[in-house]
């Protein structure tokens, strides 16, 4: 064994090496590229082909922004997301700890009940729903949307929490209730207190899931709901690269802030290499 | 334990899972169930008598099938780009120095992103004037415009697979990450202990940990990219549509009789999830020791 690693290692070394090189090289340009020219677009103020980068710099798009319609479509993004995220957290944990006491076919079946909704295509979905709520009388409103939002956001949760249940000592749960605490009891000062990282991580996985959802705000909201995806869509749409670059960076930093947060939280629980 | 309190424990049981399932597929039940109705012409826009004259005129236009084939064709493509890629960063990056730790974290960055941003970047990156047009003209490879492949609007989707490519690589990369970590050290060190080389314990012992606990990542990898509207919209060609594409060209259609077209393709699109999630679980069910 030592024979061969002293003969093949020194090679097999440097070709590791190679591609760790190469595969890093395309990591930071596949990554950090796109990010790049989102702030680029956003800044410059003249940049024809065949030009790498603009030839004149300009913070017009940002400065238009309190005058657009982009701030008031993301004060609206805003409060979906963060409504979403709550709400679903909410209704998500106790279905999760259900599917997740559940063993054989019902938790098979549970499972792909909790992934339907994930899977289900978004515009297919919201036909359906838009039907539904429109019968209710919230057809082209924010809460019409915001329950349409959840659709997909309770099945992501509702199988994060049942991997989070799974995982759980259910014995803890037990011990206390031997020893006397009632079912809230039980909740308030023992599950809720062990169950607060969990449930923080969830809420933000939920704002994420909602924050990008286009699909679903468009048909549901049938134009009246005005969320940043649908304003930066008709930004593309429109050729209004700049304008449309300013939208997009405000879709993208909140999500990979809270990705930041969430991959710092799961360090520190050790639920993934870091 | 009693008979009686078996049998109420049981129903107890039966009845939070009967909850949560409803709760979990009822919306989802209720669009297949209106999709269903309107394909069929009881409900919806342009409903008459109720037959299934609907379906086999949608299903007998060329449209569709080339359009369920453009979809599937983008989906395939997109995923096992992404996979490959996935692999690859897992594999190369799994240790636990500083360079490694900056490069699965450069690989996850685009997971946050939306489809709609992705979108985006893919028309403002691949277009006939995008980046990599600008690069290949300092190059000295084009000249204009004109002569850039084209990758945006191209009738084989190829910007659009590229594009879901780079948007679900990332994805793929922390599931297979966190299961080279969690899985295969210790089976690794144990192969080579007993004289295996690298490429035998990466196609022994790597590979077989990867590709079944990947299987269920890249079957919802293939379902997110056959029914993802928005970069479509901005990146895929016009014909064929791809089916959610399609879908929302017959829901507009100026014809009022031909808006309930849409229902169908849109049970064709539920169609495909539904088999995903089937095979979805059946995958997890299989590998994963869910009982234990």
């Amino acid at each position: 064994m030592s024979a061969r690693r002293g003969t093949i290692a020194p090679r097999s070394l440097d070709a590791s090496r190679i591609v760790r090189g190469v595969v890093l090289v395309a990591l930071i340009a596949s990554s950090l590229g796109p990010l790049l020219l989102l702030g680029l677009w956003s800044l410059s103020g003249r940049w024809l082909y065949p030009a790498i980068l603009p030839t004149e710099y300009s913070d017009e798009s940002w400065r238009a922004l309190g005058g657009g319609a982009l701030w008031p479509a993301l004060i609206t993004s805003v409060a979906l997301a963060v409504s979403a995220g709550v709400v679903g957290c909410a209704v998500a944990l106790p279905i999760g700890r259900a599917l997740a006491r559940l063993r054989g076919w019902r938790r098979h079946a549970g499972a792909a009940a909790a992934f339907l909704p994930v899977a289900a295509p978004p515009l297919a979905l919201g036909t359906g729903l838009q039907v539904a709520l429109l019968s209710a009388g919230l057809g082209g409103t924010a809460a019409g949307v915001l329950l349409a939002h959840l659709v997909p956001v309770v099945g992501y949760l509702s199988l994060f929490f049942l991997g989070t249940f799974t995982l759980f000592d259910a014995r803890v749960e037990a011990e206390a209730r031997t020893l006397g605490a009632t079912p809230w009891q039980t909740w308030r000062h023992v599950l809720l207190p062990m169950l607060r990282g969990a449930a923080g991580e969830s809420m933000a996985l939920g704002f994420l899931i909602s924050w990008s959802q286009f699909a679903l705000t468009l048909v549901v909201g049938g134009g009246a709901v005005r969320a940043l995806p649908l304003e930066v869509f008709a930004l593309v749409r429109a050729g209004q690269d700049r304008a449309a670059a300013v939208g997009a960076l405000l879709l993208v930093v909140p999500p990979v802030l809270g990705l930041a947060a969430l991959r710092w939280a799961a360090r520190r629980t050790s639920m993934m290499p870091a | 334990m009693p008979a009686l309190e078996r049998l109420r424990r049981g129903s107890a049981g039966d009845l939070i899972w009967l909850g949560a399932w409803l709760l979990l597929t009822g919306p989802v039940l209720a669009g297949i169930g209106y999709a269903a109705a309107a394909s069929v012409g009881a409900v919806g826009p342009g409903a008459s008598s109720a037959g299934i004259e609907r379906i086999e005129r949608v299903l007998a236009e060329s449209a569709t099938w080339r359009g369920l084939g453009l979809t599937l064709w983008v989906a395939a493509l997109a995923t096992t780009l992404a996979t490959a890629g996935a692999v690859l960063v897992a594999a190369t990056f799994r240790g636990a120095g500083g360079l490694d730790r900056v490069a699965r974290g450069l690989a996850v960055l685009p997971l946050p992103v939306p489809h709609l941003v992705a979108g985006a970047l893919g028309l403002w990156v691949l277009g006939q004037s995008g980046g990599v047009a600008r690069i290949l003209a300092a190059l000295g490879a084009v000249r204009m415009p004109a002569e850039m492949p084209a990758l945006v609007y191209d009738e084989r989707g190829i910007g659009l697979a590229l594009t879901m490519a780079w948007k679900e690589f990332a994805f793929l990369v922390v599931v297979a990450t966190v299961l080279l970590a969690s899985q295969a050290r210790e089976l690794e060190a144990a192969a080579r202990t007993l004289g295996a080389g690298p490429l035998q314990t990466f196609f022994r012992i790597t590979w077989p940990i990867l590709w079944r606990g990947l299987l269920p990542a890249v079957i919802a990898v293939f379902v997110f990219v056959a029914g993802s509207y928005e970069a479509a919209a901005l990146l895929a060609p016009s014909d064929p549509l791809v089916l959610p594409l399609l879908m929302a060209d017959r829901a507009a259609d100026p014809d009022l009789a031909r808006r309930g077209d849409a229902y169908v393709i849109s049970l064709l699109l539920l169609g495909i999830a539904a088999v995903a999630v089937a095979a979805h679980e059946w995958t997890r069910a299989r590998w994963e020791p869910l009982d234990s």
